[in-house]
């Protein structure tokens, strides 16, 4: 049997206001983009743990990608200053343990930027793809 | 030690606190104790512990300030005691104007061991003040790594956690009363080794918190290098923040408020 080309799983956190509404925009405008992205819908990018994005990568998520409003654009003032916070030193942290940082990504995308949402998309999950699978779920699967 | 017991006894007869929390040595072991005014007389059994025999007495101290709120305590300290007591002052967890320091420095054998970047309290009370350590070979040694081998090394080490929770126990810093590594949609329950990313989880929370006494290390009977991990996560709270976990100068803990402003910009992409 060929081989079938690797076909990631790819959580995306995004935030109610902002990036959900770009990828409503997205949709309506009839944009394309790899459907390898699930996403959740979350009121503010900020309420989003590194907990959270940890647990996906534990559950064997290959990447996470978080989408928030534009700084000075949050919905509550200042949401997303604890976003960029959390997870500028989640990947710091990530990368320090010897997992890919580059697995975890954080996007500014207003209501406004469909396009920008589709692009981002496609362009992390070209990068997922062409990284492979991500180590820990090799090793859940291990396990099991 | 006459220089502490003598210190230890006038603020106990004066009135100026409710007790001295210090070591008394029992059947040859130094054990935490609280000496109060109608015990005096055993302050001659009152000790400085040597220097690798250490108890979270920061936690202790939590212990009894939520017991007897109005009580004023006073308490040995270390280099990283004290820098526990700071970040508490911070979290609101302990009221500065109800702690008295009775400063111990450490050795510098002990300060080597634990390359520790401040060794003696602002208060030395017992011992002569001893050479910092600024940087740790232990955690230059991981970054000298490479990806792969650092990732190796770590699944190496989360891999014998037998999920004690030791580490969280000990830590005088641990003050949380729910604590996620119990949380049963994020951690799995019921598995050892726990979940990979169980001492990742950890090491987040103690990013700007851990105040390196290295107590979890010891308790570890995995004998993980939690250390290295959390001191990384203090140099990039350093490095990202500018935030000196444990000293009083540098504002709040970057996790305690949203911010003002936002410095950082996201990693492309």
């Amino acid at each position: 049997m060929a081989e079938q080309e690797f076909q990631p799983k790819i959580i995306g956190f995004f935030c109610n206001w902002c990036t959900y509404a770009g990828a409503d925009l997205a949709g309506v405008t009839r944009l394309q983009y790899p459907p390898n992205i699930r996403v959740i819908r979350v009121m503010c990018s900020g309420t989003v743990s590194p907990h959270h994005v940890l647990r996906a990568f534990q559950k064997g998520a290959d990447g996470v990608l978080i989408g928030g409003c534009h700084i000075g654009d949050c919905h509550y003032l200042r949401g997303n200053y604890m976003t960029i916070k959390r997870m500028r030193f989640l990947q710091d942290l990530l990368k320090f343990t010897g997992f890919e940082a580059d697995r975890l990504h954080l996007e500014w995308i207003s209501a406004a930027e469909g396009p920008k949402l589709a692009q981002t998309v496609t362009a992390f999950t070209n990068k997922i793809k062409s990284m492979g699978p991500s180590p820990l779920k090799r090793l859940t699967a291990k396990a099991a | 030690m006459d220089k502490i017991r003598k210190k230890v006894k006038s603020l106990l007869t004066e009135g100026k606190v409710a007790g001295y929390l210090g070591y008394i040595l029992r059947e040859g072991h130094p054990l935490p104790h609280l000496f109060t005014r109608d015990h005096l007389a055993e302050l001659e059994q009152a000790v400085v512990p040597p220097g690798d025999a250490r108890y979270p007495l920061d936690k202790i101290l939590q212990a009894l300030a939520r017991r007897y709120p109005e009580d004023t305590f006073t308490i040995q300290v270390r280099g990283c005691d004290e820098r526990g007591l700071n970040e508490l002052y911070k979290w609101g967890q302990l009221d500065p104007d109800k702690v008295v320091l009775v400063g111990v420095a450490c050795p510098q054998e002990q300060a080597d061991y634990c390359e520790c970047p401040g060794p003696y309290p602002s208060v030395v009370d017992y011992g002569e003040k001893c050479n910092p350590v600024p940087q740790s070979r232990r955690v230059a040694r991981i970054d000298s790594l490479g990806q792969e081998a650092a990732f190796q090394e770590w699944l190496g080490h989360f891999a014998r956690c037998v999920k004690c929770y030791g580490c969280r126990d000990v830590c005088p810093m641990c003050f949380c009363k729910e604590c996620g590594l119990e949380h049963p949609e994020l951690m799995s329950i019921g598995k050892v080794p726990p979940d990979t990313i169980f001492q990742l989880v950890r090491a987040i929370h103690m990013a700007g918190r851990c105040i390196d006494c290295g107590l979890c290390e010891e308790a570890c009977p995995a004998d993980i290098p939690l250390r290295v991990l959390y001191k990384k996560g203090n140099l990039l709270v350093k490095e990202l923040f500018d935030y000196d976990t444990g000293s009083l100068g540098t504002g709040l803990s970057p996790w305690k408020s949203l911010g003002d402003e936002v410095t950082l910009e996201t990693k492309p992409l």
